[in-house]
C-alpha cells in the first residue's frame, strides 16, 4: 500500500500498450501506388489499429458488464444536485495540476483564473462542492501535461485505445501519468499513508463513475448512430484534443470537464453550481 | 513555448491570406450569421412548438432539408470513395445519406425541448466558408457550443458542417464511413448495406 492505485496501474497500462502495439503487429500499410489510401492511413494515425480494436473490444466488454450499469445506477439513485456537487469536488481536486500546466504553458490569464477558482471554490464553495467561482465569471477550463507537451512541440505519436481510460496516444498517456505523479493530493500524506491510499482509491473510483455518468447520453448516441463506433471515437478524440491544445474552446463549457481521456465533450451535464 | 502559438497563428493567417484570392465563392460572415440566426429561430420554434413528437420531428426535418447542403456534405463524407462508386451506388448513397442525416439530426434536435439558442461571440471566416458560433441552452443542463460552417451553394448560404464542442460532424462521419468501407475490402456496397440497416432500425424505433 505504498502508491496510489492509478499510479500503480499506469506503468502496467503503458507497458501493455507499447508491447501490445509491437506484438499484435501493425495494420497493413496500403500499397504504395494507392495515394488516397496512403493519405487516409496517415490521416487516421492508427498504425496499431488491429491491436487498438482488440483493446476497444475489451473495453466494451468491461463497459457493458460494469461501467455503464454502475453509471446508470448512479444516475438513477443519486439526485442531480448531488452528482453536480461530486463532479465539482473532483474538478476542484484537479485544480493544482491544471494550475501547473497553465504556468508551464505561460498562460498567465488562465493561471489566474484557475488559482482564483481553486481559492474561491475551496472556501466559499465548501471544499469545491459548489462552483461559486463560475458565478463570479471565472469559467473553468481543463489543462493537462499531454497538452503542455503538445504546446512544447511533442508529437502525439500513434493513436492508442486503452481499456477504461479510452482513446489516447503515447504523448497523452505519459501526460496522464505525469498528471497523477504531479498531483499534490496524491502525495500529501499528512502523516497517514493508509488514509491517503484509501482516499486515492475512492477518488479514482468516483472519478470513473462520475465521468461515465456524464458521458452516458453521448456514448449511447455514438453506439446507436455510428456504423463504426471505434472509428467515430478515434476521430472525435483527435479533434477534441486538437481543440483543447489550441485553447480555442467557446468557454460555454469545458471540453472534457471530468478529465479522463474520452475525447467527447460533456454536453449532457455540466458543472453548474 | 509561449511564443509558439502566436507564431503558428501568424503563419496560418499568412497562408489563409494567400489562399483567399483563389477561393471561389467567399461567404460574407454577417450574411452567414444572419442565415444561422434565422434557421436557428425556425428550429427553436419548431422544437418548442406544440404538437406531438412526430410532428415536431417532421418540422425540424423540413427546416434541415432546406438549410443543409446535403449533397455537398454527402460527397465530402464519402471522400475518395465517391470516385470509386458506380453512378448507381452514388445515387443510392445520396438517398441513404440524406435519410440518415435528417433522421439523426431531427431526432437529436427533437429532444431539445425548452431549448434556447443565441449567437456566440466568435464569428470567423475560413478559406471559403464562414464559421458561425452559437450557444445552445437547455433547461437544467450546461450550455454547449455549436458551430455551423456555412458555405455558399448556388448563391445561397447553406450549412456544410455542424461542429458540436469541437467535434465536426462531417469529419467524424467521414472517418466512420471510410472505416466501414476499408474494413470490407474497399466495397462501397458494404457501406450501403450498413446504412440501409441503420435507416431501418431508426425507422423502427421512431415508429414511422
Amino acid at each position: 500500500m505504498r502508491h496510489a492505485p492509478l499510479r500503480r496501474l499506469l506503468p502496467a497500462a503503458l507497458a501493455l500498450g507499447l508491447a501490445g502495439g509491437l506484438l499484435a503487429g501493425c495494420a497493413t500499410l496500403p500499397p504504395p501506388d494507392d495515394k488516397d489510401a496512403l493519405e487516409e492511413f496517415r490521416a487516421n494515425n492508427d498504425p496499431a489499429e488491429p491491436f487498438n480494436r482488440a483493446m476497444y473490444d475489451v473495453h466494451q466488454a468491461i463497459d457493458t458488464a460494469v461501467l455503464r450499469p454502475v453509471a446508470v445506477a448512479y444516475r438513477a439513485v443519486v439526485p442531480p444536485p448531488v452528482r453536480t456537487g461530486v463532479s465539482n469536488v473532483l474538478s476542484n481536486l484537479r485544480s493544482p495540476v491544471i494550475l501547473m500546466n497553465d504556468a508551464l504553458q505561460g498562460e498567465t490569464e488562465r493561471f489566474g483564473i484557475t488559482l482564483g477558482r481553486f481559492m474561491i471554490n475551496s472556501t466559499l464553495g465548501v471544499g469545491g462542492i459548489f462552483d461559486v467561482a463560475s458565478r463570479f465569471g471565472l469559467v473553468p477550463h481543463t489543462e493537462d501535461f499531454g497538452q503542455t507537451f503538445a504546446v512544447a512541440g511533442v508529437e502525439e505519436g500513434p493513436y492508442l485505445f486503452i481499456p477504461i481510460l479510452g482513446p489516447s496516444n503515447p504523448r497523452d498517456l505519459v501526460g496522464f501519468a505525469a498528471g497523477i505523479a504531479a498531483d499534490p493530493f496524491n502525495w500529501l500524506t499528512f502523516g497517514n499513508r493508509d488514509l491517503l491510499d484509501a482516499l486515492s482509491y475512492a477518488r479514482a473510483g468516483v472519478t470513473v463513475v462520475s465521468t461515465r455518468e456524464s458521458l452516458l447520453d453521448t456514448l449511447d448516441d455514438v453506439q446507436r448512430t455510428s456504423l463504426d463506433p471505434y472509428a467515430t471515437l478515434r476521430s472525435a478524440y483527435r479533434q477534441q484534443r486538437a481543440r483543447e491544445i489550441a485553447n480555442t474552446g467557446s468557454g460555454a463549457v469545458p471540453a472534457a470537464p471530468q478529465g479522463l481521456g474520452t475525447g467527447l465533450g460533456n454536453t449532457t451535464e455540466g458543472g453548474q453550481p | 513555448m509561449t511564443e509558439r502559438r502566436p507564431l503558428l497563428a501568424a503563419g496560418a493567417a499568412l497562408l489563409l491570406a494567400r489562399a483567399r484570392p483563389a477561393a471561389a465563392q467567399p461567404v460574407d460572415t454577417a450574411r452567414a450569421a444572419s442565415f444561422i440566426q434565422a434557421t436557428g429561430r425556425e428550429l427553436v420554434a419548431a422544437i418548442n412548438g406544440g404538437g406531438g413528437v412526430t410532428q415536431r420531428r417532421d418540422q425540424v426535418a423540413a427546416i434541415l432539408r432546406r438549410a443543409v447542403d446535403v449533397e455537398g456534405v454527402g460527397r465530402f463524407i464519402l471522400g475518395r470513395y465517391w470516385r470509386v462508386a458506380t453512378p448507381e451506388e452514388q445515387a443510392q448513397y445520396m438517398r441513404l445519406f440524406e435519410e440518415t442525416l435528417i433522421r439523426n439530426l431531427s431526432a437529436r434536435f427533437g429532444e431539445y425541448q425548452g431549448v434556447r439558442f443565441s449567437l456566440g461571440r466568435s464569428q470567423q471566416r475560413t478559406e471559403d466558408d464562414a464559421l458561425v458560433n452559437t450557444i445552445v441552452e437547455r433547461p437544467n443542463l450546461a450550455p454547449f457550443s455549436l458551430d455551423w460552417r456555412v458555405g455558399e451553394v448556388g448563391g445561397q448560404p447553406r450549412v456544410v458542417d455542424v461542429i458540436a464542442e469541437g467535434t465536426s460532424l462531417r469529419l467524424t462521419t467521414r472517418s466512420e464511413y471510410s472505416a466501414v468501407i476499408s474494413r470490407n475490402g474497399g466495397r462501397v456496397a458494404a457501406l450501403l448495406d450498413a446504412m440501409r440497416n441503420q435507416v431501418a432500425q431508426l425507422a423502427a424505433r421512431e415508429g414511422r
